[in-house]
């Protein structure tokens, strides 16, 4: 184990002491800079890596005709000091092509939660053991059934002891009505809550045209006890070729356009805003009161943030591409000061950084090209480092010698980013790659993300009649 | 039994009083309201997509989404609606080997809605035949299978479907007993690897521990009885008694607009619609049950390269989209489609498809085999240019030279085809849907 100067931090205290100060502020301008950003999107709840990152585990989509064609977790070695730098060193089958999407780890970072859209099942993985052999822990394979008929498991974000999940559809009729579920750090289900519609809106103020009941991504904001939620679309949209879609009017008629915040503690909706176009992540300025999200069709940058006069509410701060050519703005990235972003658009496989130091006016600073297609983006702590990856969805990835499936880590140094490694996922017979996260061994061995009584090691699999 | 055999009258006759009245909106609201079903301004949760995108194309959209916990159902005596034929229909054809019983229908129903049906659990044939939108999907051109696989192929309406005597747009099967497996095991659909798994799987669900047996005696579980049962379901499924039907057949002469009565005379005289979509003497299928080109087909497989399109990004917000955007996430070849051809391999059957009923139509949106016309104002609009022509174009597809005032009658024609459908949602809200883990609890809430 080769020693590294305070890699990782447990920065709960420190953003809620910051939010504590702050807490009578209600407009931007009059808080102080913050220290709080995403690592690159790691629940408030959990430590930080803010040193090197020593692995990446990849949530790996299986695809037909590629080595076992199921889904996995594929773990590559970032310590540049490591012999194996750069290389996959472990990869864990899961069996299946579930169309294997975002994960997310619980608030002690012991085990990385990897969710389904398609198959709706939800890996559990260990992820302390040996970070660098992730071991499955359990599979949820009875979600829908529980929840009441929630479809597409798609954000998992960590609150104290439970995991929060943004979900997409339902199993009536595969559209975009859904709701945000809870569970327990042990993998039992807590609670469904629907999303607001116009017959129903759970006490939410409908700011403006829209209350679709769409759901997409979570986020917390813990000092100002906010949750915030956004909206894509259901199952028979985000399953389908996407150039079908792209050609079927009704279809394109099934996307979300609003965002919402929610009384974190109550688990209830606030208020509903309008945001046309799909807006899907969501990155916060952690001790502060505002997060962005970016509108997958119309291709803007919106803010969402407290008002002194109006209360919580949301504005567009920033154009990211021309929406004919389709760039569809998908992953993004804040850096830990909250100054930039990084906004990738997959159909022309850029990434944009924009300045956003002051939130209201984003500004495009530079475009870096990755590759053919680009779908997410990680970075670390430092913002030094860069990490992307290609696949957006089964069957929403480009067709033919366009289908490139990688993994990029580039260093940043100011003005350009510089490849450092590239793992090739169609040579390595792994299949699409997508959502990313950090680990280190030192989160253990320093007990930095604590210790938890052990839930069993092995494979649990949820009670099931089939 | 409601009365029948009356014969077509001439344009303007006056007619009898009818057996039922069409319900003003506002009084159905009430109704419904009363009854505890959620009513907004898009209708009941029964009449369409609970996320209603209507005028999704004007910036002046406004949501009028429904909770899915307001599909709250009500379970409908569907043998009574078989025993008394919904005015319009005649007498349904069962089997003799398949006859209709109540444990049949039950069981055929939970199959219909059962989720693990499918490869993965994640498709039952009701997920692309949703009850509130019309027993097809209104949301999709084409229907998405396992994996989101291409269907290429809109989602036919299962409304009175107990009557057709050829299955699927291709015609290609001949009874509902023989096409119930056809979607199971379609690498396209549910993709079940064979008959023999899905009878192993089925074997091993609690919930469905002894219902064969009640439906079917001594002879169990098999592959024959699920297909019976299925048929069973999907065969009480009848939807008449419409403004159309209860003017025409039940000699109301309120029952249906003025201008809907213009609209009929267009369709069995100058526009003739109905030598294809048929009307008898004393009940109307409104299909002639054979295969036509119509052109749609023929545009899709034939046409020059795309030119730009326009693509809804928001609500009144479009782009002009290059093909060769489209191109690159498409999957290649995708929509191109033969119709009878590829069932007959007869040059002469290229882009014939089954003529669909028009009962219920107003509810079954998007149209035509590839859904490619969205509106029933688009699809008079094409009959009105005469189709798409093509060498196999059949022959009384032609310009019509209708006024727009005859493509109004006409329009208000066919929305007066829509029958009494709703306790069929209704009821289809009751039924549980199986999903992975799930067991039944014929107890618990819907």
């Amino acid at each position: 184990m080769k020693t590294r100067p305070n890699p990782i931090h447990r920065l709960r205290r420190s953003c809620t002491a910051l939010a504590l100060a702050t807490s009578s502020a209600l407009a931007i301008g009059m808080l102080p800079a913050t220290v709080s950003a995403d690592e690159t999107c790691v629940s408030p709840y959990s430590p930080k890596i803010t040193g090197q990152e020593q692995f990446v585990h990849v949530w790996t989509l299986g695809v037909k005709g590629i080595g076992d064609e199921q889904d996995k977790l594929v773990t590559i070695d970032t310590d540049p000091e490591s012999d194996t730098f750069g290389e996959v060193i472990h990869s864990l089958s899961v069996g299946g092509r579930n169309e294997a999407h975002h994960s997310g780890y619980s608030d002690d970072r012991r085990y990385l939660w990897a969710g389904t859209l398609d198959t709706n099942k939800i890996f559990i993985f260990d992820v302390h053991t040996d970070p660098s052999k992730p071991k499955l822990h359990k599979v949820i394979d009875d979600f829908v059934k529980v929840t009441g008929g929630v479809v597409g498991p798609h954000s998992f974000f960590a609150l104290p002891g439970r995991i929060m999940i943004s979900a997409l559809s339902n199993n009536k009729d595969h559209g975009g009505r859904t709701a945000m579920v809870e569970y327990t750090n042990e993998g039992e289900y807590v609670e469904t809550y629907w999303m607001p519609t116009d017959d129903n809106l759970r006490g939410a103020e409908k700011t403006g045209k829209y209350a679709d009941g769409y759901g997409y991504d979570v986020r917390f904001l813990p000092a100002k006890n906010i949750m915030v939620t956004s909206s894509f679309t259901g199952w028979s949209n985000y399953m389908m070729d996407f150039g079908k879609m792209l050609n079927d009017p009704e279809a394109m008629k099934r996307f979300g356009n609003t965002a919402m915040v929610w009384d974190l503690h109550k688990r209830k909706p606030l208020k509903i805003f309008d945001i046309p176009g799909a807006p899907l992540e969501i990155r916060c300025a952690w001790g502060s009161n505002y997060c962005f999200t970016t509108t997958a069709l119309t291709s803007k940058i919106w803010l969402i943030y407290e008002d002194k006069n109006e209360g919580w509410t949301a504005r567009e701060v920033g154009t990211i591409g021309d929406p004919s050519k389709v760039p569809l703005p998908v992953a993004f990235s804040i850096t830990a000061d909250d100054s930039y972003l990084w906004i990738n658009t997959f159909m022309d496989g850029t990434t944009r950084r924009f300045d956003v130091s002051d939130p209201f006016n984003a500004k495009l600073v530079s475009e870096h090209k990755i590759g053919s297609q680009v779908n997410m983006v990680s970075q670390s702590w430092d913002g030094e480092r860069l990490y992307f990856t290609s696949s957006l969805l089964g069957n929403w990835d480009k067709k033919g010698e366009a289908d490139e499936q990688f993994l990029k880590m580039y260093n940043w140094d100011g003005e350009d980013l510089n490849l450092v490694f590239e793992v090739d996922f169609y040579k390595e017979k792994l299949g699409r790659a997508h959502l990313m996260t950090f680990n280190s061994n030192e989160l253990f061995e320093t007990n930095i993300a604590g210790k938890k009584e052990e839930l069993g090691d092995g494979v649990a699999v949820a009670e099931s009649t089939d | 039994m409601r009365p029948r055999g009356l014969s077509r009258l001439a344009p303007g006759c006056t007619r009898g009083h009818g057996v039922v009245r069409l319900l003003a909106p506002g009084f159905l609201a009430v109704a419904f309201s009363a009854l505890g079903f959620a009513v907004g301004a898009a209708g009941p949760v029964t009449d369409g997509p609970g996320d209603y995108k209507g005028s999704y194309d004007s910036p002046d959209y406004v949501t009028r989404s429904f909770s899915l916990e307001s599909r709250i159902g009500k379970k409908a005596d569907l043998l009574a609606i078989v025993r008394d034929t919904p005015l319009g229909l005649p007498p349904l054809p069962v089997p003799e080997n398949n006859p209709l019983t109540r444990e049949k229908v039950e069981l055929g129903r939970k199959l219909f809605f059962d989720r693990r049906l499918s490869l993965n659990g994640t498709q039952s044939c009701a997920m692309c035949h949703i009850p509130e939108q019309g027993f097809t999907n209104n949301e999709l051109a084409t229907a998405v299978g396992l994996e989101g696989r291409d269907v290429g192929r809109n989602s036919p309406t299962l409304y009175n479907v107990g009557y057709k005597t050829r299955l699927f747009h291709d015609a290609r099967e001949s009874t509902l007993e023989q096409q119930a497996w056809q979607p199971m095991i379609n690498p396209l659909e549910m993709a079940n690897p064979s008959i023999g798994w899905v009878m192993a799987k089925l074997r091993e669900f609690e919930d469905y521990d002894g219902l064969f047996e009640s439906a079917f005696g001594e002879r169990g579980m098999d592959m024959n009885t699920v297909a019976e049962a299925l048929a069973s379901y999907q065969r009480t499924l009848l939807a008449a008694d419409s403004p159309f039907d209860r003017w025409y057949y039940g000699q109301d002469a309120e029952a249906m607009s003025e201008s809907a009565q213009r609209g009929f005379e267009l369709f069995s005289g100058k526009a003739g619609c109905s030598g294809c979509h048929t009307i008898g003497e004393d009940h109307a299928l409104f299909t002639d049950e054979q295969l036509h080109n119509i052109g749609t087909g023929y545009e899709r497989a034939m046409a020059p390269a795309p030119t730009p399109r326009p693509v809804t990004l928001a609500p009144g917000v479009f782009v002009m989209v290059d093909p060769d955007v489209v191109a690159m996430v498409s999957a290649p070849g995708s929509g191109n489609d033969l119709g009878r051809y590829e069932v007959t391999g007869d040059v002469d059957d290229r882009w014939h498809y089954k003529t669909p009923s028009l009962r219920n139509v107003a509810l079954t949106a998007p149209y035509m085999h590839d859904g490619s016309l969205l509106t029933l104002e688009e699809v008079v609009a094409f009959y009105n240019r005469g189709g798409v022509p093509n060498p196999l174009l059949d022959p009384r597809i032609r310009p019509l030279g209708l006024s727009e005032q005859e493509e109004a009658d006409l329009l208000a024609f066919l929305e007066a085809l829509t029958g009494d459908y709703r306790p069929l949602v209704l009821d289809a809200f009751v039924a549980p849907i199986g999903d992975v883990g799930s067991r039944y609890d014929d107890s618990s809430p819907p």
